[in-house]
């Protein structure tokens, strides 16, 4: 076993290379040298990752095949966002934008390692506080800075039902290991679940948020237009990365006793989740509040697979996994999403964006050199979120598809429901097609009615959607590694640390770490005894 | 385990009763003889100045999240104070990072001008 401080090495480096930015932004009037560092950042971190692959086991801490793919994810999303922002239009902010950036990869690895609700909190703390700043920093107008303090508040809202749902699952079990807390809720004395229950409606509550399931996604669409297409692209996958990654953590896992109550739940927001953002989707006119909404949609197809994954059981070596395709499914998402928004952000000048999808029209025919390759990477995201064959898109949506479809659990009549569910998704994405065909329409059927400004300086952007398209295409025709990945990603640890004694006052006491000695071995304070 | 949460929700019950019986004994057994200093938010204090709702310069928040910062590196100092020599070496070297982190955003702070009072 590892200290955790060996194994936080990636998210050290992270935090590290952010508070240096932070204080030497505020002396140096430099600017492309932070984003230059922020690379360096998230390239010490992905060596960390490669050097120090060893799991630990038992603590609060646990690198399991969940945790590491996570975390390769947020650090290639990260590079991708920075890449795609390095020219945040805000005057002399930048070493707050970068900062922030890679505190929020920070947070989301963190969210993906930890096992234990105060530590989980604290990562999803972590993606949610520099968010705001990003928000705040992203563009000043009034717009903007209605899209930053929307989301501030809802965001906080969310953030408190959520610690009221941990705090529940504390009172119930009196752990915040989440592995003690699934092993008390599972053993016969634990009594009734109705705690745990009233918890998984909390944290189900506050995780919705995160990842814009359907009661809580109003902020979306708003945020998504006022703010920046950089900023959007944030939005769009990194709440959603950590959001899933603590719904597995905490809802799959640590509440496996209560699974039965938990599966219909996700399956009623998935279908709400799906068919709300997709009938929304139809009818926008601004790019990024479709794109939002396309957004909303996707997660819906996500929570088809974690539906599956509750019913089932994780870890399973069936074909279709539910939480293999969640994984498969997000990564797809992530790539083309991210790619729309960076090709996006190549158009406007200053601080105008391209606003709505009329903007689009003929631009593969306007001329130039950027704007073609513009218009076709776009093209090629539209058909990888709309789901069509050859492109990575595809392989989600068959994988999650799939898995509702091969459920077959222990309780009586679940594959009927599961099957409802599968054919609602099928529906969903014909419709979704509409929509994502509409811009592809709009850009290639059309003649061109001006030419959109390509934006000096954005060759980062471009970068990033020339890449994306890139690896679209790829995953698409070669899915078999991403497969493997994904359903490595399934590995999840669920034991407890070790046979705990339960203290006779109900609630442990902290003092494990702090004793000299054989617990201290471990390195670990909070967290082993609590 | 389970704990008994029972009494938590007992005393939630008895203060939310209490308040509510303590507005309707009030509601229905007063006299309602109001006079215009009887109305004042402060019967017997100082003449109220102006509205209370009026915009604040930014720079009290920017004191206030920087006095919070220390408010709540204080809170974190004292059991840390009362452990630190009877554990390990890496307790004192966990607080020692914290303050460390703190001192950068104080330096932060300080480059950025907040306590410069234009």
């Amino acid at each position: 076993m590892s200290a955790p401080v060996v194994v936080l090495a990636p998210e050290i480096i992270l935090v590290v290379v952010a508070a240096t930015i932070y204080v030497a932004g505020a002396f140096a009037r430099s600017r492309d040298v932070w984003v230059w560092l922020a690379l360096g950042g998230f390239l010490s971190a992905a060596v960390a990752m490669v050097m120090l692959s060893v799991g630990a086991v038992g603590g609060p801490i646990s690198v399991d095949g969940m945790a590491i793919y996570v975390r390769w994810l947020a650090l290639g999303l990260g590079a991708l966002l920075l890449l795609t922002s390095s020219r945040p239009s805000g005057q002399g902010s930048t070493p707050e934008y970068v900062g922030s950036l890679l505190l929020t990869v920070a947070g989301v690895m963190l969210a993906a390692a930890s096992r234990e609700l105060v530590l989980l909190f604290m990562g999803l703390e972590l993606v949610s506080i520099p968010t705001y700043i990003l928000l705040y920093l992203g563009r000043r107008d009034a717009a903007s800075q209605e899209a930053a303090t929307k989301y501030f508040f809802l965001s906080i809202l969310a953030s408190a039902m959520l610690l009221y749902g941990f705090s529940f699952l504390y009172g119930a079990t009196g752990s915040t290991h989440l592995a003690v807390i699934g092993q008390r809720l599972a053993s016969p004395e634990a009594g009734s679940l109705w705690l745990a229950r009233a918890a998984m409606v909390l944290v189900l509550a506050g995780l919705g948020f995160k990842i814009a399931a359907v009661p809580f996604h109003f902020y979306a669409p708003d945020v998504y237009q006022g703010t920046t297409h950089a900023n959007a692209a944030l939005l769009s996958v990194v709440p959603k990365l950590a959001g899933f990654v603590a719904l597995v953590r905490v809802v799959d896992v640590a509440l496996e006793g209560a699974r039965d109550d938990a599966w219909p739940i996700v399956l009623i927001l998935a279908v709400a989740t799906m068919t709300v953002g997709n009938a929304m989707a139809l009818w926008q006119q601004n790019l990024r509040r479709l794109l939002a909404y396309s957004s909303i949609a996707h997660a819906g197809y996500m929570l088809i697979a974690l539906a599956v994954s509750m019913a089932t059981g994780f870890g399973t070596t069936t074909a279709w996994e539910g939480m293999a395709a969640l994984w498969l499914y997000l990564l797809v998402y992530a790539v083309a999403t991210v790619g729309t928004f960076a090709a996006l952000s190549c158009l406007g000048r200053g601080a105008e964006s391209v606003q709505s999808v009329e903007e689009l029209t003929g631009l593969p025919w306007t001329g130039g050199r950027v704007r073609p390759v513009l218009a076709w990477t776009i093209g090629l995201f539209m058909f990888s979120l709309a789901g069509i064959p050859p492109l990575a898109g595809f392989w989600g949506k068959l994988a999650v598809f799939a898995s509702a479809l091969s459920v077959e659990g222990p309780v009586e009549g679940i594959r009927g429901w599961f099957i409802v569910l599968a054919v609602v998704g099928v529906l969903n994405a014909a419709v979704a097609a509409a929509y994502y065909l509409r811009i592809i329409g709009v850009m290639f059927f059309r003649r061109p009615l001006g030419v959109p400004r390509v934006r000096e300086g954005t060759g980062g952007a471009l970068a990033v959607a020339i890449f994306s398209a890139v690896l679209a295409v790829a995953i698409g025709l070669g899915p078999g590694i991403w497969f493997r990945d994904a359903r490595r990603a399934a590995i999840i640890e669920a034991e407890a640390p070790r046979p705990l004694p339960m203290a006779a006052g109900g609630v442990q006491t902290a003092d494990a770490g702090l004793r000299p000695g054989g617990e201290v071995g471990q390195g670990v304070g909070f967290g082993s005894g609590l | 385990m389970q704990v008994s949460v029972l009494p938590v929700f007992l005393l939630m019950a008895f203060v939310a009763g209490l308040a509510v019986v303590l507005i309707l004994v009030g509601y229905v057994f007063n006299p309602g003889r109001p006079t215009p200093v009887k109305r004042m938010p402060y019967e017997s204090g100082m003449d109220p100045l102006h509205d209370t709702r009026r915009r604040f310069d930014v720079r009290y928040y920017l004191v206030a999240i920087a006095f919070l910062v220390f408010d709540v590196e204080i809170l974190f100092l004292y059991p840390w104070a009362v452990v630190f020599r009877s554990g390990p070496a890496w307790v004192f070297g966990g607080g020692m990072v914290f303050l460390a982190l703190l001192a950068l955003g104080f330096i932060y702070d300080w480059k950025k001008g907040i306590f410069h009072w234009r």
